[in-house]
């Protein structure tokens, strides 16, 4: 294709061609047939895969009766505030814990590294079969833990999924012990990264310890450590393995949360609609929190 | 090294385009005689197998094909429900639950088997088959939506070897509700004054998980008065002051025992498979459990299984019998199946007293034969052995109620969302009275049947 000349034939025709060049990507002739062959399987699959099920599933959960379906179960009040609880104590103990293990696991030596491979283990551990062995050992009458108590110290532990809140705690407790060394390890990576000569430096000007904690680590620290924050509350918004394995919502239906009660509508009521609708109602919090979250990476980028 | 160029590209595309096109009406007729099929897995490999043999005979008999899957029960409730929203169905279902027929025949997603079932009326235990008979909420009317071929009751498994070691002798077990029940309670007395520390008399299923706890608390209701419940015509009674007064003393009689230590704390957050394992481990003396998978799952276990007593219904405190809630098993056909006709005569295959026996027969006799001629008629059901006689004697010969979902589908949404084991986790965990817990539950039913209204005839 000959290049069409502005000078000879005016503006027009170089703005139509330049538009043309930019939808093409720059590429010519063939190359633009054959990035055209790789990206259409590439947008098939986003299209059935990705954008399908998300766009069916606002779909489906969009019927304004369903809500008020959802918002008459009394078993929906009680799971909005489990919820919000499980997310609060499930992130801020886990990231807590995080911050200060990845401090422990910077120490040198052979052993801390062996240690390090030992705690990562819950971590690599299939999440299933780890759940369903805790909701076996947390058996009031015949588990693991109980009769712990019992041979050693000769006391009857409680029922500890018999009631809502030691049997939420359970799921939290469960959650964090599986998940902790993933963000350990994330955080670890974020204080390996900070330079050492700024270490060297306050240790000059006399920040040693906690004090160099307070004012050189986690300051440098402290946007990882929010957007770590966020990430493990949109995660954790849509949990639905732990409680489902740990509690299976028990008792009575009181630690249910927004995914393993929806699950539960659609499936148990078989009424997927309702179940989507249970789900959904966690957008207004979901949808700001992704905004914030893409805000604060643009940001960390910056300072990076 | 083959080049791929465009045009190679283009060529091989076009080929295979072609091909598609030409082959189109051989899979079509592949397709015409083709019936995708899912059923439940069962609960020991004989069922299973007995499916499979089932199957094999059909397709050697009707030269159709049946592509089968049997899948674990409640994967199978989740993949049916998503492939009826989705539209993509197989051409049969079996329900392995109380809900999903009613729910789905309720939303007119279901095709009518009417045309099967109705000719084949006769041979079926009458009381068992409005358990497949559904409201239909589009075309206002009732219709066989479930192939009846598998009947379940709920019966007492007994360890005697643990009643005799409490101090107790099974010949001594009473014959009326309140008594037979109470004549654990010692029992577990006498097993910890002998240092079993833990082990409970009773293994109710107190939990909002599966149907174990709905079937305990309707019979303890039925047994306490409260058989009309629900009624026929699909009415909800809360209103009746004997219902309730049969669902307090239910509540009352599952909850002391809980209460005084004679039931495992743990049963209100079991899972569904949870008293089967403990009862199993020898942890509880009796469980009240459905079907004769507890024994069956121990038919290789010949002292264990022998060690079992499976018991039917006592009688009322009054001395007379006590119905059994029974439930009727089968497939069913979601609309919108691409081989109706196919499906349809494999349903018509499958219910042929015949084939039925024989299925039902290989699969250890789990699942009762709801067809009392050759129940009668056949040694297998009454004369081999005490788990099947027992249990058959209760679900096929002995006075029985169909479930309530068969009357009302919104008795199915108040069972999934144990509404009335919410009310005894209120009495044992939150100090409520029965009388109020029960006021509660009666309430939240109401709520859920205001949305499901029948249309009278």
């Amino acid at each position: 294709m000959t290049t069409v000349s502005a000078i000879e034939f005016g503006g027009p025709a170089v703005r139509r061609q330049s538009l043309w060049r930019y939808w093409r990507g720059g590429l010519r002739g063939s190359e633009f047939t054959w990035a055209l062959a790789f990206l259409v399987p590439y947008i098939g699959v986003f299209v059935a895969f990705v954008a399908y099920p998300v766009f069916y599933g606002l779909w489906m959960g969009s019927k304004p009766s369903l809500y008020a379906e959802v918002f008459s179960d009394p078993i929906y009040q009680q799971t909005v505030v489990n919820t919000i609880v499980f997310v609060a104590f499930g992130v801020n103990l886990k990231l807590f814990f995080a911050l200060l293990l990845s401090g422990f696991f910077m120490r040198p030596g052979w052993w801390v590294k062996a240690l390090l491979m030992i705690f990562v283990l819950p971590w690599a551990v299939p999440e299933l079969p780890g759940f369903i062995s805790i909701h076996w050992m947390l058996n009031g009458e015949w588990g693991l833990l109980n009769n712990a108590l019992y041979q050693f110290f000769g006391i009857d532990g409680p029922s500890w999924l018999n009631s809502r809140w030691l049997a939420l705690g359970s799921a939290v407790c469960s959650h964090v012990w599986r998940w902790l060394p993933f963000w350990t390890v994330i955080l670890l990576a974020g204080r390996m990264s900070i330079p050492t000569e700024i270490y060297d430096a306050a240790k000059v000007d006399g920040a040693t310890g906690l004090r160099r904690f307070a004012h050189v680590s986690f300051p440098l620290l402290a946007n990882l450590y929010l957007v770590l924050t966020l990430l493990a509350t949109i995660f954790l918004l849509g949990n639905f393995n732990t409680v489902y394995f740990i509690t299976g919502g028990g008792p009575a239906n009181s630690t249910h949360l927004l995914a393993t009660l929806g699950i539960r509508d659609a499936f148990d009521l078989a009424n997927p609609r309702l179940g989507v609708a249970v789900v959904m109602s966690a957008l207004p919090l979901l949808i700001p929190l992704v905004i914030i979250l893409i805000r604060r990476i643009k940001n960390a980028e910056v300072q990076l | 090294m083959t080049i791929l160029t465009r045009r190679s590209v283009l060529r091989s595309s076009l080929g295979l385009a072609a091909a598609g096109a030409l082959a189109r009406p051989y899979i079509a007729n592949a397709a015409a005689t083709t019936a995708e099929v899912w059923f439940a897995q069962g609960f020991v490999p004989e069922e299973d197998s007995a499916f499979l043999a089932m199957v094999a005979d059909y397709q050697k008999a009707s030269g159709n094909t049946i592509d089968q899957s049997t899948i674990p029960y409640a994967a199978l409730r989740q993949k049916a429900v998503s492939a009826i929203q989705s539209g993509a169905v197989p051409d049969m279902i079996e329900v392995a639950d109380f809900y999903l027929g009613p729910l789905q025949a309720w939303d007119d997603k279901l095709v009518d088997l009417s045309d099967i079932v109705e000719p084949a009326k006769a041979q079926y235990v009458s009381s068992a088959l409005p358990c497949c008979y559904f409201y239909n909420n589009v075309a206002k009317k009732r219709g066989y939506y479930v192939l009846p071929m598998k009947i379940a009751a709920v019966p007492f498994h007994i360890w005697t070897s643990l009643v005799e070691k409490g101090g107790s002798k099974i010949a001594d077990l009473p014959k009326t509700w309140d008594a037979f029940l109470d004549f654990f309670m010692p029992v577990q007395d006498g097993l910890r004054a002998k240092g079993m520390r833990n082990v409970y008399a009773y293994g109710y299923q107190l939990t909002a998980n599966g149907v174990d706890p709905e079937n305990t608390f309707d019979a303890f209701m039925i047994a306490y008065g409260g058989k009309d419940f629900i009624t026929p015509d699909g009415k909800l009674h809360t209103d009746d002051p004997q219902i309730k007064d049969a669902c307090v003393k239910a509540l009352v009689k599952l909850t002391t025992p809980f209460k005084k230590g004679y039931v495992p704390p743990g049963v209100v957050n079991w899972n569904d498979a949870d008293d089967n394992n403990a009862f199993h481990s020898k942890l509880m003396v009796m469980d009240f459990d459905g079907t004769i998978s507890t024994e069956v799952a121990l038919y290789h276990k010949k002292d264990e299984y022998d060690d079992i007593l499976t018991h039917g219904m006592p009688l009322s405190n009054d001395g007379k019998e006590l119905p059994s809630q029974i439930s009727l098993f089968g497939p069913v056909i979601p609309k919108g199946a691409k081989n109706v006709a196919v499906a349809k005569e494999l349903a018509k295959y499958m219910i042929q007293p015949k084939v039925l026996n024989q299925y039902l027969k290989a699969g250890l006799g789990r699942w009762a034969l709801p067809i009392p001629e050759i129940v009668n008629s056949d040694p297998f059901w009454l004369k081999e052995d005490a788990h099947r006689t027992a249990y058959t004697t209760q679900s096929v010969l002995s006075p029985t109620v169909p479930i309530y979902e068969a009357y009302n589908p919104a008795i199915a949404e108040v069972g999934a969302e144990h509404v009335f084991m919410v009310a005894v986790f209120d009495v044992l965990n939150n100090g409520v009275a029965p009388e109020a817990a029960i006021d509660k539950a009666f309430k939240r039913a109401e709520e859920i049947f205001a949305k499901y209204p029948i249309q009278q005839a």
